[in-house]
């Protein structure tokens, strides 16, 4: 036996106007979960804690809870000393009971025709996974979209696409998602991460139903032009400023230093032509940290916003060049700077002749000089693709944390992915709303991030600088040359 | 405290369990019909943590016949034939009911239902889809369930069922705020499941606290073969919390091998023919006996291996296993998993004639709640298919019954706000009773049983039903409720394996000595009611 202490949520409708947090000790036993917490507090504490469980392994999906925030099943999910239990992000009836039913109910059944065979297997393996959902909600409870758009959600998308698989569905399912909400998704990736059966709802279901929807003229008008756009020029933007190539001289760059390794540099369409400033910054802290930087003028865009929008046609194509660019120079690792083109190249590549990664992964693999330290205080947005789509979390904060003192806040989509910012405005602004105010929480002077696409988006709702961190890196390095010279005026 | 509307329907029919959802897209045809449910309408009952599969005669090669014979040997000669008969007939029936509603089974290269082998039968016609088969019917038959105009009355338990003369004409249901239904229909179906839940080691969810067999005898219906409770051979038993969580049969279909400390296979001492897929009861007393005999691991189970199989088979065909033991740090491809026997299955449960009539006029009953189907041993397999064959016949019989006018008998539902009022007052922690309850099932009443042990272990019941539950609040009244079920089903299994005088199929007597075989048994089902109990002799008919 051992003894535990948790914080519980707990909601009474009658007398509480919002949920109050109490903690409870209690004996359980070795290897025991969050449910045989709850159970002991029911049985042996407080009998009136409401909560649901039925199978107990993980099975039925009644038991979804946050534990630290973040949604586990009660019963797999192993209790930890000091947890706080809280009902998941949807309509609290109770304690930590939330009214899932009607949204379970508001899931389309299939419409049997009179075919009475199965699919043939390979149908059946792309349904299976999207089957194994156990309607817990998790992945609405921390869905973005559903919060400020007209969205069903993502498993009702898993749904939707489940139906549109089987040929023994009688409905047109792809037209329903347009109606639902289905081009509202940002691509954020939560949904996935929540799920405790890994459906990977954002590419398993939303950017296949978007194929579909794109092949039935769904597509929005604005997707359209981008893609028009890369069929013309390769990139997925216009240059709004000499771009990042043009900036250039060489296409390779020598260490200030004994080089440690030689990179290629992908760029990505926002780095070169929005913000190319960033990129040379980039290439700066690579230089002085010992990285080789080799850059193919010849790369083009990573095809990321094709496929979050269901638009295939040119993929091959875009997919052919990038791994001829880097292939035909020997180059062994790739690096990104985009957390949308590195998640793309990583995942949605059917295999590179080469490594991918992230700058951030890069910089704190090899070690990087220390930079001069800034007296200021800056808070982290974590993006989707870097964070959810690359793993990718404790790095940029190790490196950031050499320059300034980081402050914390959510890890939530700012509503800049997905198509959403192009195709629906209105909910992108107001996720990055939502993000003015958790950035306001923190009280921090500086937001630093790691996408363009971030970048670009959190400037119009903070009136805080908002920097990629090497630009920040960079920073901590002119400070530090800065006062070398004041010391030194002759070095 | 009771709520003041009254629903009144055709056919209610209690439980959402893969019986209860399919009475109830059955019975819609013919009229109004609610399903009340104690949990959300499919995530509770046993149905959606089924793994293993469905058995249905599907081959050319495969016959009615041998999956007769396989079940009633099985069953060791206790089931009810015409049940049985009907079981096996119309489950591929069934079976094709569920693919046309869009259900995703595992399909062979000819795109056929694949099936595999499962034990005692003699070919290998178990349907699955992965090992969550039963979470695939349940998710197909919500989605049928959708199309139908069923109502439900979600998380509402059913504490009483009412009675006009001797006839069942509704029910009282408890709402998680302690608010009483009352729910009058001219037809009522229980399909409430089982209730191994009355044990320490159990693989039932949290429903599985034998409600319905306690409504179904407070009522008057009459019960068969309540003493026959089927000890599943593969339950986990790490971490304490977790024991009794069922280890699917379907690893030892897909070549699973059980050892002993020692190394050695020793399912060739106890059946050589049929190895690790022998019947249920055969394996568990195996495990029991291994365990006993010292040749136990240090968490008291056996190994069960798969280490041999290759990875992707592992990761294709028991994903569910994998998952489940590795959140408890086992890799099922590295290294075997330790297992004992888990209470599973109850076999006996309300006696029903094929239509799923009860001895009561205006109650059915299927699916686990109902006996007389799998005698004294279920063959993995076949309460799937059970669900959905006698689902379909008891909301077809309730559906086809007459409309008739009903009164509701205040003196009843007064007679239950007594019960409840009583609770508000009580003093014992309902908690405690039914853990002592379930130890005490456990060691009385297990794989091996004694005259002795069983007597002690009713005395202990009498005593848990004679102390006053204590409900903290109103919403706490369901709770009472539930350990007053399981301390009568618990009674109900006891008294039973006191009358069956001799060991058949999960019944072991360890304190008799017999010289018949089952087939020859002179007995037949045991039964209890409120009016009679007793045994039958030979043939049970
Ligand atoms: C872990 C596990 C695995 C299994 N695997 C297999 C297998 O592979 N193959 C096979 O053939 N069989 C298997 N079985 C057995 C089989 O799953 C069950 O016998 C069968 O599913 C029972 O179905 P049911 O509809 O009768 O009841 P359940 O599915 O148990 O449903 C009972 C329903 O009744 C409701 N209920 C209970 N009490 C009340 C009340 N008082 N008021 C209102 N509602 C109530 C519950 O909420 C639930 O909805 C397995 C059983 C378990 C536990
Ligand atoms: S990817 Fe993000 S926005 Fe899209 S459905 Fe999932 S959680 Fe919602
Ligand atoms: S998709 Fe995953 S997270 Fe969402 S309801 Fe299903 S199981 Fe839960």
């Amino acid at each position: 036996m051992k003894t535990l202490t948790v914080k519980v949520s707990r909601f009474d409708p009658e007398r509480d106007e919002k949920p109050r947090f109490e903690t409870y000790t209690v004996e359980v036993n070795e290897g025991a979960r969050v449910l045989n917490v709850l159970h002991a507090i029911h049985d042996e504490e407080d009998p009136t804690l409401a909560y649901r469980y039925c199978c107990a392994s993980g099975q039925c999906g009644s038991c979804a809870v946050r534990v630290n925030g973040v949604p586990v099943l009660a019963c797999m999910e192993e209790a930890r000393d000091g947890m706080t239990i809280e009902p998941l992000n949807l309509p609290v009836q109770r304690d930590l009971v939330v009214d899932i039913s009607p949204l379970i109910t508001s899931l389309h059944p299939l419409e049997p025709g009179e075919e009475c065979r199965m699919p043939p297997a390979e149908t059946v393996n792309a349904l299976k996974p999207l089957r194994s959902c156990i309607e817990c909600l998790a992945c609405v409870s921390v869905c973005p979209a559903v919060e400020v758009a007209k969205f069903a959600g993502p498993t009702a998308m898993r749904q939707e696409m489940r139906l549109a698989l089987d040929p023994r569905d009688m409905r047109d399912r792809t037209t329903q998602a347009v109606e639902e909400g289905l081009f509202t998704c940002t691509s954020c990736q939560a949904c996935w991460k929540a799920c405790p059966k890994e459906i990977e709802i954002p590419g398993k279901a939303i950017e296949k139903l978007r194929a579909l929807a794109h092949k039935k003229g769904f597509s929005l008008p604005r997707h359209l032009e981008v893609a028009k756009m890369i069929e013309k020029t390769g990139r997925s933007v216009s240059r709004t400023e000499p771009t990042f190539f043009e900036r250039i001289e060489a296409d390779v760059f020598e260490p200030y230093c004994e080089a440690k390794a030689t990179v290629g540099f992908f760029i990505g369409c926002m780095y070169s032509h929005r913000l190319p400033q960033t990129a040379l910054d980039a290439v700066e802290v690579l230089r002085r940290n010992g990285i080789r930087v080799v850059i193919p003028r010849e790369q083009v865009c990573c095809g990321s916003p094709l496929i979050r929008t269901g638009q295939l046609g040119l993929l091959e194509m875009l997919q052919r060049r990038n791994i001829e660019a880097f292939a035909t120079r020997g180059i062994g690792t790739v690096v990104t700077m985009c957390a949308g083109c590195g998640a793309t190249l990583k995942k949605d590549y059917p295999s590179t002749p080469f490594v991918v990664k992230d700058i951030n992964e890069l910089l704190d693999e090899y070690g990087i000089e220390a930079p001069e330290r800034l007296p200021m205080v800056a808070t982290y947005h974590d993006p989707c693709h870097l964070l959810r789509g690359q793993g990718v979390s404790e790095e940029p904060r190790r490196l950031l944390s050499k320059v300034v003192r980081l402050v914390e806040m959510p890890a939530v989509c700012c509503g800049s992915g997905g198509g959403v910012k192009s195709g629906f405005p209105d909910e992108a602004n107001a996720l990055g709303e939502k993000r003015r105010k958790e950035i306001e929480k923190t009280g921090a002077e500086l937001v630093i991030t790691s996408c363009p696409f971030c970048e670009f988006h959190i400037r119009e709702h903070t009136d805080l600088p908002v920097k990629h961190v090497v630009s920040l890196l960079l920073e901590g390095y002119r400070e530090k040359d800065r006062k070398r010279n004041e010391t030194c005026p002759s070095a | 405290m009771r709520s003041s509307d009254q629903v009144e329907c055709h056919v209610l029919v209690i439980g959402s369990g893969g019986a209860g959802i399919r009475a109830a897209i059955e019975a819609s045809q013919y009229g109004k019909t609610v399903l009340v449910s104690k949990t959300l309408v499919g995530k509770g009952g046993c149905t959606t943590m089924a793994e293993g599969g469905y058995n249905a005669v599907l081959n050319q090669e495969d016959s009615c016949e041998v999956h007769y014979e396989d079940t009633m040997r099985g069953g060791a000669f206790l089931n009810d034939p015409r049940l049985v008969e009907i079981l096996v007939k119309e489950a591929p029936d069934r079976m094709a009911d569920l693919v046309r509603w869009g259900a995703v089974f595992d399909v062979t290269g000819s795109c056929e239902v694949a099936q595999r082998p499962f034990g005692g039968q003699r070919f290998p016609r178990t349907c699955y889809a992965g090992d969550r088969t039963g979470h695939e019917m349940m998710m197909t038959l919500k989605e049928r369930l959708a199309s139908t105009a069923v109502e439900r009355l979600e998380e509402i338990s059913v504490i009483s069922l009412l009675s006009q003369g001797n006839s069942v004409c509704g029910a009282l249901g408890l709402d998680r705020d302690g608010e009483m239904n009352v729910i009058a229909a001219d037809s009522v179906v229980l399909a409430t499941g089982g209730g191994t839940r009355i044990y320490d080691i159990s693989t039932n969810s949290s429903s599985g606290t034998g409600d319905g067999y306690a409504l179904g005898y407070r009522a008057g219906a009459e019960l068969i073969d309540m003493e026959q409770i089927q000890f599943h051979p593969t339950g986990a038993v790490f971490p304490y919390d977790a024991r009794g969580r069922l280890v699917t049969e379907a690893v030892r279909g897909e070549g699973g091998v059980l050892r002993n400390t020692a190394g050695e296979r020793f399912m060739s001492r106890y059946d050589p023919e049929r190895m690790e897929l022998s019947t249920r009861d055969v394996v568990s007393r195996a495990i029991a006996n291994e365990i006993l005999a010292g040749r136990g691991t240090e968490n008291g189970g056996v190994y069960l291996d798969v280490t041999h199989l290759p990875a992707s088979q592992i990761e294709s065909r028991l994903p569910v296993m994998l998952e489940q033991f590795l959140k408890f740090g086992v890799d099922i491809r590295k290294e075997p998993m330790e297992v004992a026997p888990t209470a599973h299955h109850i076999m006996g449960g309300i006696r029903i004639d094929p239509t799923c009539q009860t001895s009561l006029p205006g109650l059915f009953a299927c699916g686990e709640v109902a006996g007389g189907v799998h005698g004294a041993n279920r063959l993995g397999g076949n309460a799937l298919a059970d669900t959905q064959v006698f689902g379909k016949r008891a909301g077809e019989s309730a559906g086809k019954a007459k409309e008739r006018k009903i009164v509701i008998d205040e003196a009843q539902i007064s007679l239950q706000q007594d019960r409840l009022d009583q609770y508000l007052n009580g003093e014992v922690n309902p908690a405690h009773v039914s853990g002592t309850l379930r130890t005490a099932m456990w060691e009385g009443a297990g794989i091996f049983r004694t005259g002795e042990a069983l007597t002690r272990t009713l005395e202990v019941i009498r005593h848990l039903a004679g102390l006053r539950l204590h409900a903290a609040s109103h919403r706490n009244l369901l709770e009472c409720c539930t350990v007053d079920n399981m301390l009568t089903t618990a009674s109900l299994v006891v008294r039973s394996a006191m009358i069956r005088r001799e060991s058949r199929g999960a019944h072991v007597r360890k304190d008799i000595v017999q010289d018949w075989e089952p087939k020859n048994s002179p007995f037949g089902h045991t039964y209890l009611s409120i009016h009679r109990d007793g045994i039958e002799q030979s043939g049970g008919k």
